[in-house]
C-alpha cells in the first residue's frame, strides 16, 4: 500500500477508536433532514460507511442518491463516482438535487468483478467524497470488503439495486451495509391536473443499527431545495424488524 | 572518340578528358558532423522466412511468372533473380517454388519487397532498438541504425558491427554492415560488402563503386552508363550544375549524402524516447515474478532520472524484447505527470499480464515518450488539497486504464441527447451556461441512453395522455406538465428528424415519466417515446 494510503488508513482507523459509542462529530455524517437524522444513530447516514438502497422507483432513488452523494460532497472540493454497468445519470436533472455536474465522474464497468473492483478503489482514495454502485445483487464478502474500503477512504458508499416486488420484501438478502433503504414513490402535490408539484417519496428505512426500522412520507422542495418529511412516521411490521435483527446479529 | 557527345544541353566531361581542375565541393571542407550510421543489408530477407531450401521465390509479373529471390542453395544450383520461373524449373526441378504474394502497391519486383518481407523487416528495426535508439527500416532489405555516441556500449564500432551480424544470423538472417557518416554511404558500402569508414574518409571510399551501389532509379543509372559514367568517382567529376539539369536535383542530393558533405536524417521506426531505463539479462525471464522484479529496478531507475531533470511524464512504454527477435510493447498514458515509481507500477500490473514471453525476454525497457516539466514537490509543505488532488489523479488513471471513465460536460445544445458531452476525466467541466429564456423546467434524473418507444392514449390529438403502456404495464396518468416543445437542429441533423414535444408525467402511483411525442399532433406517423425517469 502507498503512503498517503496507509496515513488515510491510519487516520481513519484512529477516528473509529475515538469515536467509540459516543454520538459522532457532525463532519462523520451526511444530514438528510432533522426526522430522519434523529433517527439514525449517528445523527444522518455515516461516512465512511456503506448504505443500500433499492429502488422501487428508478427517479426518485436516482434523485435520492444524488441528493446524499451532493450532500457528502465537502465545499468545493471532492468528487463522486457513478459506477455501474450502464451509468445513465442526466446532469442537468442532478444539479436540482444539488449535485454539481462538474464533480460527478462516471465509470462504465460491464462485468460485476470490474465493478467491485472500481468501486473499491475509488472508495480508498481520500479524495473522494462518495461512490455510487449500481449492482443487481452483492454477497456479504464483497459488502464487508466495500465497507473496509470505506473506512480506510472516509467516503461514503452507495449500493443502488433495483427494487423488489411489493411482495417479496421479506426475501432481502443479507449485507454488510450499515443502513438499508427503500424508495418508493407517492402522489405528488400538485394541486391541478396540470401541475405536478413536488416530487414525494416514500422513504423507507429497512435496517440500520440501532434504529428502529420506519418509514416516512418525504417531499422534495425544489423551490428551497430542502427534504421535509411529513409528521407520522409509519413503523414498519414487526416480524420484517424481527428479521432485520437477526440479520444484524448474524453479521 | 570526340570531345562532344550529342548529349547537349549538359556539357559532361568525361574521364581522361581533363580540361580543369574538377570543382570541389564547398561543404565538403566543413568538418563531418559526427554523426555514424549503420546500415545493415539483408540480401536473401524474402526467401529465409520461407523455410529449408533450396527454393525459389517467385510472383507473376504480367503474364509471366519470375523468379525474385532464391536462396543460397538454390543459387548454388545455377539460379538467379530475374529468371522465367519455366526457365528456373527446367534448370533445377528440385527446387521448392514458393509464391510470394505481390506487394499491392508497387507490384513485384527482383529482390524487392514482399508484404512478409516488409513486416519482418519492421520487426527486425524493432528489435535494433536494443543497440540505439533511433533505427529505420530500409526497404526493401535493409536497416538504418543511427550509432551516434551507442558505439562505445558494445566496445568499439567494430565490435557493434560485428555482434549486430552475428545476432542477425543467430535470428536466421545473412547480413553485412556497414559503418559511415552518411545513411548513403553506408547502405551502399553494405551492399557492395560492407566495412566501417573513419570519419571524413566517405568521399574516397565511395568512389571506385558502381553506381548501382547508390541505388539511385534504374533509369538514372542507365543514361548514365550510356554516356560512360559507370562508377561514382566518374559521376562526381562531372560539373554538378549539367549533372542536376539533366538528371535532377534528386541526383545532386543522393551525391552529396555519399560523400559525406550532408548527411540526411533517417526515419526512425520509433521516436526516440526522452528518458529511458534499459535492463539486459543474460538469461531470458518467462516468469510474472522475474517480470516484476525487473520492473521493480526499472521504473526506480526511470524515477530517478526524470527527478534529476525535473519532469515528469506523461506517457510511457514499457518495450519487451523476446530473445527470439520479437518486441511486445505496452503504452500508458496518465492524467498527470508523475514520477512516482509506485504508482507506475501499480498501472503496469494489470497490463504486464498481456506479455506473451514465449521463449523469455532477453532485455526491457522502460521509455518515457512525452515527458512534461515537474516542480519538486515536499509532502506535507503542498497542503491537503494538492494532496488530495494528487490521490486523485492516481485514482482516474488506474480506473482508466482498466475501464471506461468520463465526465459529463454541457454543451451548448437543446437537444437533449446531444446536451451532455462525455470528456475525459482530467478535464475540468464548465458550470452550465445560465438559462437565458427563464429558468429551465425540471429535467429527468435518468436520461434513457434511446429513447424507448411508448403506447399511449391521449383524449385530444395535441392533449398529453391520459393512459400508456410502459414496458408491458398500464399506467393511468394523474397529472401532466406540458407539452415543451423541443425542435430538432436544423444545421446538424437529418431534415426527417421530427420535433417533439416534451410532458412530465405522473402515474397513480406517483412515479414520474418524461415522455415525449415525435411528430407533429395528429400525424399518422406520429409516435411516443419514453426517454427519462424524472424524480
Amino acid at each position: 500500500m502507498d503512503r498517503p494510503a496507509l496515513l488515510a488508513a491510519l487516520r481513519g482507523r484512529i477516528a473509529r477508536i475515538e469515536r467509540g459509542g459516543a454520538l459522532p462529530a457532525t463532519a462523520t455524517v451526511v444530514r438528510l433532514c432533522p426526522p430522519i437524522d434523529a433517527a439514525l444513530p449517528a445523527g444522518g447516514l455515516e461516512r465512511a460507511a456503506l448504505h443500500e438502497v433499492a429502488a422501487d422507483a428508478p427517479g426518485a432513488a436516482a434523485a435520492f442518491c444524488a441528493l446524499v452523494l451532493a450532500r457528502s460532497l465537502p465545499d468545493g472540493d471532492g468528487t463522486v463516482f457513478w459506477i455501474g454497468p450502464d451509468p445513465d445519470p442526466w446532469p442537468p436533472g442532478m444539479a436540482q438535487f444539488g449535485l454539481d455536474p462538474a464533480r460527478l465522474v462516471l465509470v462504465r464497468a460491464q462485468k460485476p468483478t470490474d465493478a467491485l473492483w472500481a468501486a473499491e478503489e475509488a472508495l480508498r482514495c481520500p479524495a473522494v467524497s462518495g461512490v455510487l454502485l449500481a449492482a443487481r445483487r452483492m454477497d456479504l464478502t464483497a459488502g464487508r470488503r466495500l465497507m473496509l474500503a470505506a473506512g480506510t477512504g472516509g467516503a461514503l458508499g452507495l449500493i443502488l439495486r433495483p427494487g423488489q416486488t411489493q411482495g417479496k420484501e421479506e426475501a432481502l438478502d443479507p449485507s454488510a451495509a450499515l443502513t438499508r433503504w427503500r424508495i418508493g414513490t407517492l402522489p405528488g402535490s400538485g394541486a391541478a391536473r396540470h401541475d405536478l408539484g413536488d416530487p414525494r417519496w416514500r422513504l423507507a428505512l429497512l435496517r440500520a443499527r440501532g434504529a428502529r426500522p420506519q418509514a416516512w412520507t418525504a417531499t422534495w422542495h425544489a423551490g428551497s431545495e430542502s427534504l421535509g418529511v411529513e409528521e407520522e412516521t409509519t413503523p414498519l411490521p414487526e416480524q420484517r424488524r424481527v428479521r432485520a435483527s437477526r440479520m444484524g446479529a448474524g453479521q | 572518340m570526340t570531345g562532344r557527345r550529342c548529349c547537349h544541353p549538359p556539357r559532361l566531361h568525361l574521364p581522361g578528358e581533363h580540361r580543369f581542375p574538377t570543382p570541389r565541393l564547398p561543404t565538403q571542407t566543413v568538418p563531418p558532423t559526427g554523426r555514424r550510421l549503420l546500415a545493415l543489408h539483408l540480401p536473401r530477407l524474402v526467401t529465409e522466412g520461407l523455410g529449408p531450401g533450396p527454393l525459389l521465390a517467385w510472383a507473376p509479373q504480367g503474364a509471366r511468372r519470375i523468379v525474385v529471390a532464391v536462396d543460397p542453395l538454390a543459387e548454388a544450383l545455377g539460379l538467379r533473380p530475374g529468371q522465367a520461373l519455366a526457365e528456373a524449373q527446367a534448370i533445377a526441378p528440385t527446387v521448392r517454388a514458393v509464391l510470394v504474394p505481390p506487394d499491392a502497391g508497387s507490384g513485384p519486383r527482383v529482390n524487392g519487397a514482399t508484404p512478409a518481407a516488409g513486416r519482418r523487416l519492421a520487426e527486425l528495426a524493432l528489435w535494433a532498438l536494443r543497440f540505439t535508439p533511433l533505427t529505420a527500416p530500409d526497404t526493401p532489405d535493409g536497416l538504418l541504425l543511427d550509432i551516434t555516441g551507442a558505439a562505445h556500449l558494445a566496445g568499439g564500432e567494430a565490435a557493434l558491427l560485428a555482434r549486430i551480424i552475428a545476432d542477425l544470423r543467430r535470428l536466421g538472417h545473412e547480413a553485412r554492415g556497414a559503418i559511415a557518416g552518411s545513411p548513403v554511404t553506408a547502405a551502399a558500402l553494405a551492399r557492395v560488402g560492407g566495412g566501417i569508414l573513419a570519419p571524413g574518409t566517405e568521399s574516397a571510399a565511395i568512389g571506385p563503386l558502381p553506381l548501382a551501389a547508390l541505388r539511385l532509379p534504374p533509369e538514372t543509372v542507365a543514361s548514365l552508363g550510356r554516356l560512360g559514367l559507370r562508377t561514382v568517382r566518374e559521376v562526381l567529376a562531372q560539373p554538378r550544375a549539367a549533372l542536376t539539369r539533366r538528371f535532377g536535383a534528386h541526383l545532386a542530393h543522393v551525391l552529396d549524402a555519399a560523400t559525406g558533405a550532408t548527411s540526411p536524417p533517417i526515419r526512425p521506426i520509433r521516436p526516440a524516447p526522452d528518458f529511458s531505463a534499459t535492463q539486459d539479462l543474460l538469461e531470458p525471464i518467462t516468469t510474472r515474478e522475474a517480470i516484476d522484479a525487473v520492473m521493480d529496478r526499472l521504473l526506480p531507475r526511470l524515477c530517478r532520472r526524470l527527478e534529476r531533470a525535473g519532469m515528469g511524464l506523461r506517457e510511457i512504454v514499457l518495450r519487451a524484447h523476446r530473445a527470439d527477435g520479437g518486441v511486445q510493447e505496452i503504452n500508458l498514458g496518465t492524467g498527470a505527470a508523475t514520477r512516482d515509481p509506485a504508482h507506475l507500477a501499480r498501472l503496469f500490473r494489470d497490463r504486464l499480464d498481456r506479455l506473451e514471453p514465449g521463449f523469455g525476454f532477453d532485455r526491457m525497457a522502460l521509455l518515457a515518450l512525452r515527458t512534461e516539466a515537474l516542480e519538486g514537490v515536499q509532502s506535507g509543505f503542498a497542503g491537503a488539497g494538492a494532496e488530495r488532488r494528487d490521490a486523485l489523479t492516481r485514482l482516474l488513471d488506474r480506473l482508466a486504464q482498466r475501464l471506461p471513465v468520463w465526465r459529463l460536460a454541457p454543451r451548448a445544445s437543446h437537444w437533449p441527447e446531444r446536451a451532455m458531452q462525455k470528456v475525459e476525466p482530467f478535464a475540468t467541466v464548465p458550470a452550465p451556461a445560465a438559462a437565458i429564456d427563464g429558468p429551465t423546467p425540471p429535467r429527468p434524473v435518468r436520461l434513457l441512453r434511446r429513447p424507448e418507444p411508448l403506447e399511449a392514449l391521449a383524449l385530444l390529438p395535441d392533449a398529453p395522455p391520459s393512459m400508456i403502456r410502459l414496458y408491458g404495464q398500464r399506467h393511468r396518468i394523474r397529472r401532466a406538465e406540458g407539452p415543451e416543445r423541443i425542435a430538432p437542429e436544423w444545421w446538424r441533423d437529418a431534415p426527417t428528424r421530427r420535433t417533439r414535444d416534451y410532458y412530465r408525467l405522473e402515474c397513480e402511483d406517483g412515479t414520474r415519466l418524461w415522455v415525449c411525442r415525435a411528430g407533429a399532433p395528429g400525424d399518422a406517423a406520429t409516435t411516443w417515446l419514453h426517454h427519462g425517469w424524472l424524480a
